[in-house]
This record gives structure tokens, sequence and C-alpha cells, in this order.
């Protein structure tokens, strides 16, 4: 095959997986449970407000069997809070935090950490619960913000108060969160990474390309030296001083 | 009639404007020679003469004790009624004074002159100026609102712009355009707000030459006083009372309108120059004017005789349209206005005395005879069968006596039919629920009715031209109910009107009417009947295709409202007075079918001050009621006489989303379904829900048992929050286990809900297990609550003891686990009992 693809993921292909998320809908109309693969999803009963995946709520909006009742966040309100933080100097350095995780369900009997018990599940993002539907956190911007509230904005716009206000400030909220990440471009290099908590889907797969190639061609400039260095730490493990397993590949993956 | 009319030369040839004081005793003329007259009310004598240092005066106005003349060398000068001298200049403008307004109560007066801005200064401290500053033309008109906090400015652009003064800073509230005409600042034809008494709404001329109302509340057109003048308007004002209008034409034209028919009384005919101002006496029927050639005409029997009974009304309500109607649309809140009520008369000192010898109702049948019930619209209050007014009347109630012997009477809460809204607008819903929504819109002549359902595919939306004004309706997944007043253009008595949404025949549609005098103060629609109370005291039933299943008279009367689910009937009447001075509610339930009474006149449960807002029942059948402090409670036990209790499910002024302070919100209740609070968000001190129609919200209970910690970073506060919520989850599924086994106990209950009794006891119980873990983790000291957690355990099979015994023992807290052990052990024998408990 001769076809190029840049390695990770297409902004189609991120938006695919954001149309996994739950939305909240508000039926038009009766639907009994559906027994998907994906697992079984909520029987709809009008007029009470219930969560769905995107992909459904999408189709039944298109078929005008539902309303989709846009995420606390999507809101002109919470996104021109959101974006004064992110415009401010003091926080100039930092990304909006993403939404809080929530309670740990599994308590741990005694003392301990809740996330090393074998039996217990706890989610963070991209897999947190509720992170677009109705009892979303209004103050932060969950990991799949730029392509739901595209997905919304494109598909459902006449459920919003205010589409033209939402569309602009999520336009001033992508160009505002690049440059952040741009800025931080400057400090990459061979081995180092930077750290950017809050960072969206979408976000990651536009700086994907860019910061791959990039530390990719520091590496072949910088590649005598390191290849000195590999030979001296193979050196030290035969002399019994191995400096345990450095991967150096694992940098990349950190954006 | 007037025994004759002279002009009274007051001032030289030339624009003239006057004012009467307040207690109506001096008449203040100002004209374009340097003089001010003040003539003495009743008395033709000379008029008193201050001769001033300005001249070309613009306007006056004047309270008892001084008065404020404008000028057109821009000053505003402050003169002493009491030794008919001048006291000091107010302010001074940069250009000619136009137009002043003085605030009732004295205190301000606004000026507006040919400057962009309007000052509204302190009349005692002339320092205090407050500088309106929004306009983008020169000022023609100003006006202050009955309250003094609200200024309404006629702007040369021909705009009306609305100030709010009642905080520090001016606020500008709204940009009303298109009302009035373009009008130059000095031209003699006016764009002058006139403000109803009753301060709910205000007139302008408009540039059709109509005098046009508008409500203050939501800045929406009204009535029209239209078709009286061919030029335009150059004064407009409401007599003392609000129950006429008296306009004048710059083709000198001279009328007087009916404030509630919004008809001509009279024209005069004999005036021979354009009237630039116009002024009523405060009390007696005499008008004042003075025109464009410097004269004043005092006129005298002003008002001819059939209509000049109106002046004696105490305060006539606005012109607006869709009035609530006092007794039919139980649904109207009370004005806020306590001075004085609207429709009373104020009654001669005979009629007090004879009111004092009969008693306090010998003579309330006559209050509202003078008005005329001509178009059915229900102004007049008809009194019922027994000569009574009925439940909803009792705001609208003729003030019996003059302010300064009020008689006491209780509080009664207003009957109210759930779910609909009062109109606002031409527009109100006449139900809002689960299934859908009925609305209506006020054509007029008719209505027309829309009913709208949120699931679309099992029912179709319709919609109706409705020529019987229907006012209540109920909704649910079978039919539709309507009701309407009884009509005294077409003879027709109050009428029920069922619309099922499907049938297997032809469409089985249905209307009784309802004996002739009896009105609908609250009705339901369940499943399986129709309950209908009216103001005869009756509560009748009906089957759902109107066969009558039973009617009794209600045992506390007045009704208030009533609500029903299956055969189960909810009625609120009203009962004895409590000490606060309400009267309390009293609520019965029965089953019709079974004709079994459920509770009996038992007391709604309102602390002082809290009125009922709403009453329905939940989708598993239980009584609700939201009151106007914002609980939602349901009832328990309410299927064995005497024993029901109301609970609190929710408290939404404890609402998280409350918690900032920052929201300033209210929830209009729904439906409690699926074990959550349905509602609609009312944000910015509205009151009920209005159109497009918003969005439902739902909101989980939470028993109000403890406040939350404030500071909810800090770890301890987490753990005590998680502890606190654990008990109110308790609480919550222990009064959802009860009030399931009710349910199960009463009724021939599905072998699924009999499963689902079980599974909440386990609920309950696996609470407490939480519970417990969370005392043993506190430390060892904590083993007494922990063991008294322990024996609230429900489970009488031992093995939920055993897993507490087990949590114990993992937390190591050994005395515990023998203790939970010795405790398992005596309940699987049978040595305790609830009772040892």
């Amino acid at each position: 095959m001769a076809m190029f693809l840049p390695s990770g993921l297409t902004p189609d292909e991120v938006g695919f997986l954001c149309e996994a998320e739950e939305v909240t809908v508000i039926p038009r109309q009766r639907l009994e449970g559906l027994e998907l693969l994906g697992g079984p999803t909520h029987a709809l009963n009008p007029p009470f407000p219930t969560p769905l995946p995107l992909w459904l709520a999408l189709l039944l909006k298109k078929q005008r069997r539902a309303n989709i009742s846009p995420p606390p966040w999507l809101s002109a309100e919470a996104l021109t809070h959101i974006l004064d933080f992110e415009t401010d100097e003091r926080t100039a350095e930092v990304l909006s935090p993403a939404p809080a995780l929530p309670r740990a369900t599994s308590t741990a009997p005694l003392e301990g950490d809740p996330y090393l018990s074998l039996d217990s599940l706890e989610f963070s993002a991209p897999f947190a619960k509720n992170a677009a539907t109705s009892r979303a956190q209004q103050d932060a911007l969950p990991y799949h913000w730029l392509e739901l509230g595209h997905l919304l904005l494109t598909h459902a716009s006449d459920d919003f108060d205010d589409p033209d206000t939402i569309r602009k400030l999520l336009r001033d909220l992508r160009e505002v969160r690049m440059s952040k990440l741009r800025k931080g471009f400057k400090v990459l290099g061979p081995g180092a990474g930077i750290k950017m908590n809050g960072v969206g889907g979408m976000e990651i797969a536009e700086v994907r390309g860019f910061v791959e190639g990039m530390v990719n061609g520091l590496r072949k400039i910088n590649r005598s030296r390191e290849e000195s260095r590999k030979e001296r730490e193979a050196e030290d493990r035969e002399n019994g001083l191995g400096s345990g397993s450095y991967q150096d590949d694992e940098d990349e993956n950190m954006l | 009639m007037a025994t004759r009319l002279r002009g009274r030369p007051a001032h030289a040839p030339g624009p003239t404007y006057l004012a009467y004081t307040p207690n109506g005793k001096k008449l203040i003329t100002v004209g374009t020679n340097g003089a001010v007259r003040i003539f003495q009310h009743g008395s033709d004598d000379e008029p008193a003469i201050i001769d001033v240092t300005t001249d070309n005066h613009t306007a006056v106005v004047a309270t008892n004790t001084f008065f404020l003349v404008g000028a057109e060398d821009g000053s505003v000068t402050k003169y002493s009624l009491l030794t008919n001298s001048m006291e000091e200049i107010l302010v001074r403008c940069s250009l000619p004074v136009r137009d002043l307004s003085l605030s009732r109560d004295g205190e301000w007066v606004a000026v507006a002159s040919d400057e962009l801005e309007v000052k509204v200064v302190d009349t005692g401290d002339m320092t205090r100026i407050m500088h309106l500053r929004e306009q983008s033309r020169p000022v023609k008109h100003v006006s202050f609102d009955v309250s003094g906090s609200m200024l309404a400015v006629s702007c040369s652009d021909g705009v009306v712009y609305m100030y709010s003064l009642s905080s520090e800073q001016p606020q500008l509230l709204k940009r009303i355009d298109g009302l009035v005409k373009t009008l130059e600042t000095d031209a003699e034809a006016s764009s002058k707000v006139a403000w109803h008494p009753d301060g709910r709404a205000f007139v302008a001329p408009t540039s059709t030459r109509d005098i046009q109302c508008l409500a203050r509340k939501d800045w929406q057109r009204q009535k029209a006083f239209s078709g009286g003048h061919r030029a335009d308007i150059s004064a407009v004002k409401w007599s003392p009372n609000g129950a006429l209008l008296a306009t004048a034409g710059v083709d000198n034209s001279l009328c007087i309108w009916e404030t509630r028919s919004q008809r001509l009384v009279k024209t005069f005919e004999d005036i021979n120059h354009t009237i630039l101002a116009l002024n009523w006496h405060p009390t007696d029927n005499l008008c004042s004017y003075t025109n464009h050639n410097g004269e004043l005409f005092i006129r005298e029997d002003f008002v001819p005789s059939p209509s000049s009974s109106l002046l004696k009304i105490a305060l006539h309500p606005a012109p607006m349209n869709n009035e609530p109607l006092s007794k039919i649309s139980g649904n109207a809140r009370k004005q806020a206005d306590d001075r004085q009520k609207p429709d009373g008369v104020h009654r001669s000192v005979e009629d007090q005395y004879l009111d004092d010898l009969l008693g306090p109702d010998a003579m309330s049948e006559d209050d509202a005879g003078f008005i005329e019930d001509d178009d059915g619209a229900g102004y007049a209050e008809v009194p019922n069968g027994f000569g009574k007014r009925a439940a909803g009347a009792v705001n609208g109630l003729p003030v019996k006596r003059h302010q300064p012997y009020p008689s006491w009477r209780p509080q009664v809460q207003e009957a109210f039919q759930p779910g609909s809204t009062p109109w606002r607008g031409n527009r109100r819903y006449l139900c809002l629920n689960l299934t859908g929504f009925v609305w209506t819109v006020n054509q007029e002549t008719h209505h027309t009715v829309t009913v709208e359902f949120y699931d679309r595919q099992e029912h179709r939306d319709f919609h109706f031209t409705d020529p019987y004004k229907y006012d209540k309706a109920c909704l649910n997944e079978k039919g539709t109910l309507f009701s309407c007043p009884p009509s005294a253009q077409s003879q027709q008595s109050a009428t029920l009107y069922y619309r099922p949404h499907e049938t297997w025949t032809t469409r089985m549609e249905w209307k009784t009417q309802l004996p002739a005098g009896e009105l609908v103060i609250s009705m339901s629609l369940s499943d399986s009947c129709i309950v209908v109370m009216t103001t005869a005291g009756y509560v009748r039933v009906y089957t759902l295709f109107g066969v009558p299943l039973l009617v009794h008279r209600q045992k506390s009367t007045p009704a208030v409202t009533c609500a029903s689910f299956r055969d189960y009937v909810m009625t609120v009447g009203t009962g004895p007075v409590s000490g606060d001075g309400t009267t309390r509610l009293l609520y019965s339930i029965e089953n019709v079918r079974r004709d079994e009474i459920c509770q009996n006149e038992d007391v709604l449960a309102l602390p002082e001050g809290v009125e009922l807002r709403s009453v329905f029942f939940s989708d598993k059948g239980d009584p609700c009621i939201y009151d106007t402090s914002g609980v939602l409670l349901t009832l328990l036990h309410w299927r064995t006489p005497g024993q029901a209790k109301w609970v609190p499910l929710l408290d939404t002024k404890m609402l998280e989303r409350l918690a900032s302070g920052k929201k300033d919100e209210t929830y209009w209740p729904v439906a409690v379904a699926d074990n959550k609070f349905h509602c609609i968000i009312l944000k910015g001190g509205e009151e009920y829900p209005y159109f497009p129609r918003p969005l439902l919200s739902d909101f989980d209970f939470n028993i109000p048992v403890s406040s939350m910690p404030a500071n909810k970073d800090d770890d301890e506060d987490k753990e005590l929050a998680h502890q606190k919520g654990l008990e109110e989850q308790f609480v919550r599924a222990s009064l959802q286990h009860s009030l399931q086994r009710d349910l199960v106990e009463n009724t021939n209950a599905s072998s699924a809900q009999k499963a689902e009794v079980s599974m909440m006891e386990r609920g309950v119980d696996k609470v407490l297990l939480q519970m417990l873990a969370a005392e043993c983790r506190e430390g060892e000291e904590r083993g007494m609550k922990a063991l008294e957690i322990a024996a609230l355990m429900r489970d009488r099979t031992g093995k939920m003891l055993e897993a507490a015994g087990k949590i114990a023992s993992r937390f190591q807290r050994d005395i515990l686990g023998d203790k939970i052990h010795q405790l398992a052990e005596r309940r699987l024998v049978g040595l305790v009992d609830e009772e040892e408990m």
C-alpha cells in the first residue's frame, strides 16, 4: 500500500471515538432499551431526559425523534468563564483543569490506595462518565470538548440558546489553547517532554504529527551522541552496574 | 352641569401651565410673564401673586408646602407656599427647562431640559443630584411613577426611556421604541407618559393619536384609548383614582374616557385654544386647565352625572389585557399593592355607620353593583345562591371601611388550578405536566387553545379556536378536560368539556353544563375519573365518559384545589384560622370507586407564612405538595386513616447549585416521577414559566437531614460529608421502603412490586452497613454508635448482621464484633423484638 497516513489518529478518528461519549437527550417518542454490542441503552420515555451515546443521539436527532440537551459546560456563560481563565495572565502557563475525577467507588477495606485493589475499576479521562451529559461539571472542559462541541453545533444547533456565540467561544478557546501548547514546544528536545494537564483529544491529534516529527528529527541529529551513550551503558551493564531499562521511546508518547 | 365657564386671564398670552397641591387647596399657574399666581380652591377671590425674576416659565409642580417652577432660562426655582416667597434656585441648566416631575413624596424632582441629560434633584438638598444620561437627544417630558422608584423619560427621538431609581446608581430598565411620536422639545403636542394610579401600567400618546396603555411588568402593550382625537395629543391625565382619563388635543379638543371600557364619556366642544396642561382636582369633580393663551379654566362638574360616580371609587385597576378575573382564574397572585384594593368603593360616613349597625355582611352585596357585567367578562361578582361571595374572591373584596378602621379578616389561601399560570401578555398555560402542555392565546373575541405532547409518536398535537374561553384544563395520557366560566352573552352556564385522545369508535367528546351560578374552582383528571370543585361547595365526580358518579358537599370550604390519581381523590379546602391569622388548609383523600375515606379533613402541614404552591400525585400514586418556601413533601401512610404525616423529600433552598449564593432562582413544580422532582427553573424573580416553553429540569430527592460542611476541599470535611450523605441516604431509603410497603399492603400489588419491597429493605440495610464501616474506620471509641447502627438493621434472616460482624472483624474491632454476634443470636431466637429496641 502506498497510502500515506500520519501516525496517530486522524481528526475523523478522534471524532469517531468521541461519538461513544454519552450525551443527554430529551426524547420525543418512546423507544425500548436496545441491546447493542457496546451494552444496552436506556429506554426512552418522553419527556424524561436520558443519557445516550452521541452517535445514537445524533441519529435520533436527525430523524427528529429527540432533542439533545447540551452539557452544562457548553453554554455561553460557562465557556466565557473558562475562556477568562485561559486568557488570564496569572494562568498563562497552564491549560484550564480537566473535570474532577469522581469519588472512588471501591472502598479500600483498610488504609491503602483504592486504585490498587483488584476488584476496583476507576475511570479517568477519556473514559470518565458524565463528561457530556447534563450532569457534567460546568466549569471544566472534558477530554472530547472540541469534537463534541463541533458535532453538537453542526447537527443540533437548534437545541442551543445561542449557537453562534458558543461557536465563537469554542473557536477562541481552541486558538488560545493551541497557542499555549505551541509555546510549550520551545523547550522540546530529544529527551524532554512537556507537561500539560487538561489537553483534549483533538488537540493531541493536532500536535502529534509536528511534535513527533520534530522529536524524531532531533534524535536523528543526536544519534551519534546517543549511540555512544548506549555503548557506555552497555559497558556499564556488562560491568554489573545496570542503570535499569531506559526507554526513550516512551517520551514521545507523553504528548 | 357647568354653571358658567369663563377663562381667568392668569398670565400674558402664551404657554401657561398649572399644578394642584396634593391636598387640593391651592392651584398654582405659571406663564410667560414674570409672576406666579396661586388660586385658592373654591374661592373666587383674586389669586395671590408672587413676582418672580424669571419669565417664560415652562413647568410647575407642587407639594403641600412648596412648589417648583422651571423656566426657559434653565433655572428651577423653589418657592414656599407657607410664605408665598422664593426659597432658592434648586438647579440651573444651561438650556431651557422643558418639564418637571415630582415624586409622590415630594423628595425628588426630575428636570428635563434641552440638555441631553435628565437631572433628578433632591428637593431638600440640592447637592444630591442623579444624572440620567442614556438618551441621545434632548428630553421632552419626564414622569415619576406612583412609587417614585421609576422614571419615564420621553425623549425627542421618539423613545421612552425607563429608569429605575431605586438604587444609588439609576439604571436604564427599558427603551420603549415606537410608542411615542418624535417631537421637538418645544412642540405643543405631548409625548408625556402618564402612570396609572395603581402603579401597574402607564399610558402615552402615540403617533396614531391614540392613548396606548402599557404594562409596567413586561412593557407589553395593553388596551388603548383610540379614536377620540383628530390631531396630536397635548395633555393626558388620569383621574385621581384611575377610573377616568382626560385628554386634550392640539385641535382644541378635550375628552374624558372611561378606563374600564376605554370609551369616550364626553367630548367638550367649547375650547378655543390648545390646552397645554390639565389637572384633576384631587378630590372634587373638577378639572382645571391652562391653554396657549395665558388663560386658566376651572371646570366644575367636569364629569357628567352618570359617570361622575366613577370618581368615588377607591382605586380602579388599569386597563390591562387578560386581567386575571378575581373569582374564576384562581391563579392570580395577590397584588403587592396593599394600599388600597382595586374595585373597592369609598363609602360615605352613613354607610359606615350602617355597617357598624348591621354587622359586616349586611351591606356587602351591593358593593360591586355599580359595575355592569355587560360583556360577561366577569368584572362584577355575582353572589352565588347563598348571597355570599365565592372562595377565590377574597382578595378582591372591597375594603369595607376607610383605612383608619381596618376590619380584621383572616388571610385565606387563594384557590388555584395545579399546573396552570396566570395571563401574561395574551398567553397563559392552562396545564403543564409530564404528558404535555395546554396553552391558550387571547384573541379578544375568542381564544385559541393548543395542546402539545412530549411524546409526539403516541399523540398528535392539536389546536382549536375556542369561543367559550376555557380557563382551566387538565391533560393526561387518556384525554384533555377543559372548563369555562359562564358567559352572559350566550346565556350559558359553566361547562365541562372532555376530549379523549383516542377511541375505537368515533371520537366521543362530551360536554356537561353545571347548574346555573356554579363556577369551577379547581378540577382534576385521572386515569379513571374527573373531579370538579365548584363555588357551591360541591365536589362533583364524573367517570371519563361523563357519568356523574358522586356529588358531595365539601366539608371545608372555600375550596382551594384538588388532585387525583386513579380512583383516589384529594381535595383541599380552607379550615379554621390559626394563630398567625392565616387559615389552615385541610385535605381529604378518598377512594371514589370504593367510597372509602382514607384521610378525613386532616391538616395540610404548612409552617407559618408559607402557602401551598401545588398539589399533585407522584407517578407511584403518593400525594405530594410543594410550598412557597420551596419544600417538596410527600404523604406517608396515607391509606390508613389517622396515620398520615407529611415528610419532606427535597428542600430546594438547600440545593447545591444555590450554595454559591450567586444564583437567584426558584422552581416551579411540575411532577414527581422516577424518584426525581421535575420542575422548571425560573430565574430573575419570575414567578411563573412563560413562552417559549422552558426545559424541564429534574433534581434527586435530598431530605433535609443536616447541613453540609462548607469546605469541600478539606479531607476531614470530605469524610464528614460522606457520612452525612450516608445518613441522608438512610432516611430516604427507609422512607421509600415504607411508601412501597404501604402500597403493597393496601393494593393488589403485582409480584414485581412485592419483590421491590424486599429489595428496598436490603437497600436500607446496605446503607447501614456503609455507615457501620465508616464508624469502624473512625476508631474503637465509636463502637457504641456502630452497635446502635447494627441494631437498626431490618433484615430478620441474620445475613446482614453477619456481614456487619465481618466488617467489624476486618477493622479489628473485636469487642464490637462480639456484641454484634450476640445481637444476631438473640434476634435469631426472637429474644429481641422491635419494642425493646
